[in-house]
């Protein structure tokens, strides 16, 4: 009988470890292949390890909410007689650990050029990847650790020290990390944050009035313009697609050739100018970000619309 | 709306790729799990096979989806459901064809198949903080200091002066558990079936 059906326990519980593992601090690229490869075994992988991580960052969330009273605190279970001393000692030793390991690094500052990208490594472990026409200034102190991203976008992969938070300023928001990887895109005082895993509080700074602070996982997007917060429904695809720049990518869902157009000149020196109606038209697809003379072709090929390269710009008309 | 997309697309094998068929599986077919699993339990005989059934379930539920997404998810769900019933009961000879022939036979209106309700937010942290009271005490303490304080296997390891495998055995359980709970079960823990199955087999 046990030979008809296939025991789900062992797919489950090697899933369920793949999936702490991979909130770890430490998770590198090379793990998140070996989970990939796991999961491409078998579709029986996949299901058990997206349903646990649908119920699992659910749970996040609502903690994260801790709208209705938390039940009152339960007796500490008691582990082992021995094991209160050891983890005494324990929390000492690393308490002394992260005061020290923590190195102070001068305030640095970098710039990308349009089309350009550069990866930042901090003193902290932590890394960054600024996307194109990015100004930001980062400063691990002692006690802190901080970024100014003055314009632009980046993706931040945040080294977990629970110890010393991260904070980025981006003009009229503040984000506290409290989790692992995301992006934040500031064009004047639009903030966008994008996250990709873990959790970021986002708040309003310097309106002179105290604003409630979001806290944002994984999957969500919040779109802040001055006084106005959009946090948008759980996607993991639309966050796959804003962070698709990270693979020299762009990715469209239904947007305008004006939309598009827009995002591909914040890459390129040679800017699209979309004329007439064809800016109304409809696109969705996966672009190289840089070259734009091959999505020219695609919309010459498909639409038939007219295009016009000076050699500084392309016109684009239907 | 023309969809362009520039070759080469990314590594996905059928015309969904991974990321929309989790959407996909997430927003349309985890929150029919308490129905399926109602409809698996008054349909099998053996209470101890509903996790492993509805485990094969989903598994043929995302390789028919993968090609393209069923319009309609309920019915395609409770569909396969019966039709992977019906393949298992035919497979193991110990049960009775008169079973097979309820099946085949069962009024089968995917219609009667009640949904569940939505939960509010409210009703869901209440149902999460009862999983959590339904977990043994470690196990508890474990998902409380991982989930709600936010601390790292290896930090709950050090606050609590035990290895880092006591805490990972402790959240596998726990997840476990609790998926099952906020899914709609009744989040019992599962002891582990084997003590090879505790590792991946390759370590992260």
């Amino acid at each position: 009988m046990n030979a008809i059906i296939n025991p789900s326990a062992p797919i489950e519980e090697a899933a369920a470890l793949w999936l702490s593992r991979s909130e770890e601090p430490g998770w590198s690229v090379a793990d998140q292949a070996a989970l990939e490869a796991w999961l491409e075994e078998s579709m029986a992988h996949k299901a058990a390890f997206w349903r646990l991580r649908h119920a699992w960052t659910r749970a996040d969330r609502l903690s994260a909410l801790r709208a209705s009273p938390v039940p009152a605190q339960r007796p500490r279970f008691n582990w082992r007689p021995s094991a209160i001393a050891a983890s005494f000692a324990l929390a000492l030793a690393a308490g002394g650990l992260t005061a020290r390991t923590l190195i102070a690094d001068a305030p640095r500052t970098f710039t990308t050029e349009v089309g350009g990208r550069q990866f930042v490594p901090l003193a902290d472990g932590s890394r960054l990847e600024l996307n194109t026409a990015t100004h930001l200034r980062t400063q691990v102190a002692k006690d802190s650790r901080r970024v100014w991203l003055d314009e632009g976008e980046a993706y931040f992969e945040i080294a977990h020290d629970a110890a010393h938070p991260f904070t980025i300023m981006a003009g009229p928001r503040r984000i506290t990390v409290l989790g692992t990887r995301f992006t934040v895109r500031r064009e004047g005082e639009a903030v966008t944050v994008a996250v990709i895993e873990g959790r970021v509080k986002v708040e309003e700074v310097g309106s002179g009035k105290p604003a409630p602070a979001q806290i944002i996982t994984r999957g969500d997007i919040v779109v802040a313009n001055g006084p106005a917060t959009l946090l948008t429904a759980t996607s993991v695809d639309r966050v796959a697609a804003a962070t698709s720049w990270r693979d020299g990518m762009l990715t469209f869902d239904q947007q305008t050739l004006g939309e598009v157009a827009a995002e591909f000149n914040r890459y390129n020196r040679k800017q699209l100018h979309i004329e007439g109606p064809a800016a109304q038209i409809r696109i969705g697809g996966r672009f190289q970000a840089e070259d734009v003379e091959a999505f020219a072709l695609l919309l010459r090929q498909a639409y038939g619309l007219r295009v016009t390269d000076d050699g500084e710009k392309m016109n684009i008309a239907g | 709306m023309v969809r362009l997309f520039l070759p080469p697309l990314s590594h996905s094998h059928g015309m969904v790729d991974d990321r929309t068929l989790e959407a996909w599986f997430c927003r349309e077919i985890l929150p029919l799990e308490p129905a399926l699993t109602r409809f698996v339990r008054r349909n099998w005989r053996r209470d101890v096979d509903v996790a492993d059934l509805r485990q094969e379930i989903y598994e043929r539920v995302l390789k028919g989806a993968q090609a393209v997404l069923p319009l309609q998810p309920k019915p395609y769900l409770f569909t396969t459901a019966r039709n992977h019933l019906i393949n298992s009961a035919k497979r193991a000879q110990v049960i009775s064809f008169d079973h097979v022939a309820d099946l085949e036979n069962a009024a089968f209106a995917v219609d009667e198949i009640t949904p569940d309700r939505h939960l509010s937010a409210r009703e869901e942290l209440r149902r999460f903080h009862q999983g959590l009271d339904g977990l043994p005490p470690r196990c508890r303490e474990v998902v409380q200091l991982r989930k709600v304080e936010g601390l790292s296997c290896r930090e709950v390891a050090e606050r609590l002066g035990v290895g880092i495998d006591t805490v990972e055995q402790q959240t596998v359980r726990g997840m476990r558990a609790l998926a099952d709970f906020m899914l709609g079960g009744l989040g019992k823990v599962r002891r582990p079936a084997t003590a090879a199955a505790r590792t991946p087999a390759r370590r992260p």
